[in-house]
């Protein structure tokens, strides 16, 4: 019947008119998201996959930047798992910032928040007392630090001092220079700060209503309402710190140096100690920056950076592993 | 929207403009026939200032070469200029024993060349001085003045103390320390009378090493910190007096003591009534402490045979590789290193040590009783300099970082640690591919 | 202090509580205050030693005063005769600006694809950009520095500026969160008019998209003025191109450790951020707030 087969005629053609015009959307389309994500993949690869790549070739030789690199097999790795002296304490340190300053800013950051929401009076300068010194750059306040902590004549010994306590040498102590480094870390705690009283103050309040039907005391609602609805803002932050940790170098670096008074003139520079005092201040990015840019020994320090990689994929991978079991989102996302 | 946009486009072009304009060029000479060199010192302040009047003097003379001076450069700066290729014309140094990294990979270029052609016969350097300025058998590097260390102590407390004359001996030295001493009602140290704190002002173990003419190598090239006895017997020494201090009130009172190079420096001021330094000490305490009476001496010494021995070495100069003014560079290294006038007037104003003979015997060069003590340091025969290797400055950094431990009590068996130091040591020369020549 | 309490006590009369309770809650706000109190004053004294200790003299920064005697105002001049301060700044305004707009110019433009644009293998992509943001820079500075070297470009800002062309993950993941709560109908019934995916972006996603981006930016600006490593690397044996945080930390050795001189600088340097801070207020807290709840 052709009117039969005209009407399927049509549909088919109509359908394959459909298909080729879809088919130019599709490419326009993909165009469109290939331009769009263009700076992305030529700056990933230019500064993030290429880099990773020539890590792992360079720490396979030994190169200075001056003569071509020499290839030395494993030789770095041995080095670095048997012979360094400074390896060990640079990750031990860099570990004990982890586990320390990470739970101290987190839990710093919450219970002032929790405070502020407490707090009606005043809540606005108060919020500003403490969100400013996040603001500051981390030289200037590092450098106050010092200056403050100064064991014989900084500030706060001095009052120490006439309250009859001997403080201790802060930034010249191996024991206390590190605590040191924490307390300046606490102070600029603003910015989680005021993240986490934006969730705390996001928690709906039917949420406690209930709770506090069903009898429980303020510490139940914090224990089993406020936490587990902040949950993700929690690992949020635990995450951020933990990244933070493992890149920690400025506020090292600079109190290092001016705690130990090295000057850099007239005198030989032998007279430097990295990690002062004792090597307590030595966190592994300040050793990677030592071995490849003042030893210039870049194969070596790409080594070194190879050991972070995996250290920092390890370590975010086990918490956001382990988070699955303590958070709690609120309406999953897509 | 549109007009956002046009004032984003409008701003970002703004500074863009400002930034090709800041980032670049630097202010290029009018008259085609000038050159700029620029030379990297080490120096700043006064000492800086008396730099630049040397070359200024330069400058007169060369009408062709305008000479730009930076100071306050470290060895830090220069091995990032050599590896980014942003070198100077002329580069300066502090750190003598770096030349075992700067020859060998032609950072800083062979002078050799130059020196024949313009026939400098380098037996005109003291030997010393000629041992630090080249490694491998290249010679990257000339002296320019030297340093030599040894022993300042404040004359009016040693009166009021009843001692008449500077100590000759460690074990003397420690007797002289305790007796200076004074400490305030809480117990912290007031006035101190020597500081053996390995790290506190010019403290450095490359310092304290010919005091007890102890061997950093063995002839094999291995080191050999716990194979001599000599070091062992100075580092014992040295924390026996930190122990009378004890460690953390020395720390203390280090912290309050003034910054080495300003001022408030602790000798100056008569908080500190010994103190080994180099010999520029001269020139700051005349200018920042006229009223001061205090003396001069070789450093007391392990070993009677050793006594009017000290440390020496001394700022390094050379070209680094990559500059583009390589001929008139030489020229005016050639004119710092050579020209005795230069040389006994630069002398003059930092109160360094003159580096060739012809400038150690001018006319020119102004006595100083105190500074005679120095010249006849620098030219002891058992004076010593650091051992110059392929890991320039690292060796020592990995000593000194035990020798921190050590002061602090935290090393049970000297020997032993000393031998992990050898070991380290050994190791790193293994990676680096060298040994002392 | 004594306003608070009183406050308090109104707040608890009115609620109507037995007694008893009300007291409770009465001492356990003044418990509450009296810590924040204390906290606040922890939080802000060190800023007041620091800029009493750039008005001292020399001699007297050194010893155990606390308090100028007298005040030498002098300083804050002194320290611009020593240091080029100026040049520092311009500097590091220079890398701000240029790398703020770079960085935003790039990435709005990828977060949309990452959010309003649906294409084969866009989680994975988007995985692999978190990926990038837990990365500590010390992996990849070393043959990256190589790279700059062999450009003949360390010792200028721009290897410091140009990464941020080509797009920040950080920016890129909190844009595409925020994107994300864009609601469909507006993006569709812009291509229902006939916009193209471009004008869809910046006639609808940036304008609705104000906030984040204004945090975004905020955050760059405060990154890029902080920074000490990068320049650090690249800059420090060049001294015409420091930034202020390269100048500053010099700054002791370039002047044999004058701590007053050290403080003035330092609060000069502070500066700049707690004025922007003052006149931008509510964008930073809202842009803080942004980037946890959408974190």
């Amino acid at each position: 019947m052709s009117t039969t087969a005209a009407t399927e005629a049509l549909p088919a053609a109509v359908a394959a008119d459909r298909r080729r015009a879809r088919r130019t959307a599709n490419r326009r389309r993909r165009l469109t998201v290939l331009a769009f994500l263009s700076p992305w993949l030529v700056g990933f690869t230019v500064f993030f996959g290429y880099p990773l790549v020539m890590s792992a070739w360079l720490s396979l030789h030994s190169y200075d930047l001056l003569t071509p690199a020499r290839w030395v097999g494993l030789a770095n790795y041995r080095y670095m798992f048997g012979d360094d002296p400074q390896i060990w304490p640079a990750v031990s340190n860099t570990l004990w910032l982890i586990a320390v300053s990470v739970p101290a800013t987190v839990l710093f950051a919450f219970g002032i928040a929790m405070l502020l929401t407490r707090a009606r009076t005043g809540a606005g300068v108060f919020r500003t007392v403490f969100y400013l010194p996040a603001l500051v750059p981390p030289v200037a306040a590092t450098l106050g630090f010092v200056y403050l902590l100064n064991p014989s004549t900084g500030p706060v010994n001095v009052i120490l001092g006439r309250l009859g306590i001997e403080g201790p040498l802060w930034f010249n102590d191996p024991g206390w220079s590190k605590p040191s480094l924490v307390m300046l870390g606490l102070w600029g705690v603003g910015t989680t700060m005021i993240i986490f009283l934006a969730a705390i103050l996001d928690v709906p309040r039917h949420l406690y209503e209930s709770a506090e039907l069903d009898g429980a005391n303020a510490l139940q609602r914090l224990r089993w309402v406020t936490l587990p609805t902040i949950s993700p803002v929690i690992l949020f932050a635990v995450v951020l710190g933990v990244i933070a940790s493992l890149q920690y170098f400025t506020q090292a670096h600079v109190a290092a140096s001016v705690a130990a008074g090295s000057a850099t003139q007239g005198g030989s520079t032998s007279n430097i100690e990295i990690g002062y005092p004792e090597g307590s201040t030595l966190f592994y990015p300040i050793l990677v920056y030592n071995h490849g840019f003042r030893y210039f020994n870049m194969g070596y320090a790409s080594a070194m950076a190879m050991l972070l990689l995996v250290v920092a994929f390890a370590v975010t991978a086990i918490i956001i592993w382990n988070s699955r079991r303590v958070v709690h989102y609120q309406g999953d996302a897509r | 929207m549109r007009r956002k946009a046009a004032i984003v486009v409008a701003l970002v072009g703004l500074v863009l403009a400002a930034a090709i304009g800041a980032a670049g060029s630097p202010a290029a000479s009018e008259r085609a026939t000038v050159t700029n060199l620029t030379i990297w010192v080490g120096w700043s302040a006064r000492e800086l200032n008396e730099f630049k009047k040397v070359v200024a003097e330069y400058d007169t003379k060369k009408a062709d070469v305008s000479v730009k001076v930076v100071g306050s450069i470290n060895d830090d700066k220069i091995t990032a200029a050599l590896r980014s290729g942003n070198v100077p014309d002329v580069v300066s140094s502090f750190t003598s024993q770096n030349v075992g990294v700067y020859c060998p990979s032609g950072g800083w270029i062979d002078l050799a060349p130059y020196l024949k052609r313009d026939k400098i016969n380098t037996n005109i350097f003291p030997a010393t001085t000629r041992y630090y300025t080249q490694y491998g058998g290249t010679r990257c590097a000339l002296p320019l003045l030297a340093d030599a260390y040894g022993f300042y102590y404040n004359k009016q407390l040693f009166k009021k103390a009843g001692l008449t004359r500077p100590p000759r001996t460690l074990e003397e030295l420690t007797a002289y320390a305790k007796k200076l001493t004074t400490r305030k009602a809480d117990g912290s140290l007031d006035v101190v009378g020597y500081d053996p704190f390995i790290g506190f002002y010019q403290n450095s173990i490359g310092a304290y090493q010919p005091l007890v003419g102890a061997k950093y190598f063995d002839p094999a090239g291995r080191s050999s910190l716990s194979k001599d006895p000599a070091w062992q017997r100075l580092l014992r020494w040295q924390k026996s007096l930190v122990d009378y201090y004890g460690h953390d009130k020395l720390v203390k009172w280090q912290t309050g003591a003034g910054d080495e190079w300003s001022a408030p420096h602790a000798f100056g001021r008569g908080k500190l009534a010994m103190m080994i330094d180099g010999e520029w000490r001269v020139a700051f305490l005349a200018a920042d402490h006229k009223g001061l009476s205090y003396g001069t001496a070789p450093m007391p010494v392990g070993n009677k045979s050793l006594y009017g021995a000290g440390y020496i070495n001394g700022t390094i100069i050379g070209i680094p590789k990559g500059g583009e003014n390589q001929d008139l560079a030489w020229d005016l290294v050639k004119y710092l290193t050579t020209n005795t006038h230069a040389l006994a007037s630069f002398s003059n104003g930092i109160r360094n040590v003159p580096s060739t003979a012809a400038a150690a015997k001018s006319t020119e060069l102004k006595p100083d009783p105190n500074f005679a003590a120095f010249t006849n340091i620098f030219v002891h025969p058992k004076s010593a300099t650091i051992p110059v290797t392929p890991l320039g400055s690292a060796h020592l950094e990995t000593f000194t970082s035990f020798l921190a431990k050590w002061q602090a009590g935290k090393v049970k068996d000297l020997r032993a640690g000393l031998a992990e130091v050898d070991k380290q040591i050994d190791a790193k020369l293994k990676q680096s591919g060298g040994g002392v020549p | 202090m004594t306003s608070a309490v009183a406050h308090a006590e109104r707040a608890t009369r009115a609620s109507g509580l037995p007694r008893a309770v009300r007291r409770r809650r009465l001492l356990v706000s003044i418990a509450d205050h009296s810590l924040l109190i204390a906290a606040a004053i922890a939080f802000v004294a060190p800023v007041v030693f620091v800029v009493l200790t750039s008005l001292m003299t020399n001699r007297q920064a050194l010893s155990a005063d606390l308090w100028p005697q007298p005040f030498r105002w002098q300083n804050f001049v002194d320290v611009f005769r020593d240091a080029p301060l100026w040049h520092w700044a311009l500097n590091s305004f220079l890398y701000a600006t240029l790398a703020t707009v770079g960085l935003l110019v790039s990435s709005i433009p990828i977060a949309y694809a990452f959010a309003c644009l649906r294409w084969r293998g866009r989680e994975v992509a988007f995985m692999v950009v978190l990926i990038a943001l837990m990365l500590p820079p010390q992996v990849t500075v070393v043959p990256l520095y190589v790279m700059w070297a062999k450009l003949g470009l360390v010792g200028d800002l721009w290897p410091l500026i140009i990464p941020n062309w080509f797009g920040d993950a950080f920016a890129i993941f909190l844009l595409r969160q925020f994107f994300l709560t864009i609601p469909s109908e507006y993006l569709d019934a812009a291509r229902v008019d006939g916009c193209g995916e471009l004008r869809v972006l910046t006639r609808v996603v940036v304008r609705m998209g104000k906030p984040a981006i204004a945090a975004v930016a905020l955050f760059s600006v405060l990154y890029t003025w902080n920074d000490y490593f990068l320049p650090l690397l690249y800059l420090s044996e060049n001294p015409a191109n420091w930034v202020t945080s390269i100048g500053l930390s010099q700054f002791r050795s370039l002047h044999q450790v004058q701590w007053n001189l050290t403080m003035a600088a330092t609060v000069l340097v502070m500066l700049p951020v707690i004025v922007v801070f003052f006149l931008a207020q509510k964008a930073f807290v809202e842009g803080v707030t942004l980037t946890g709840v959408k974190g």
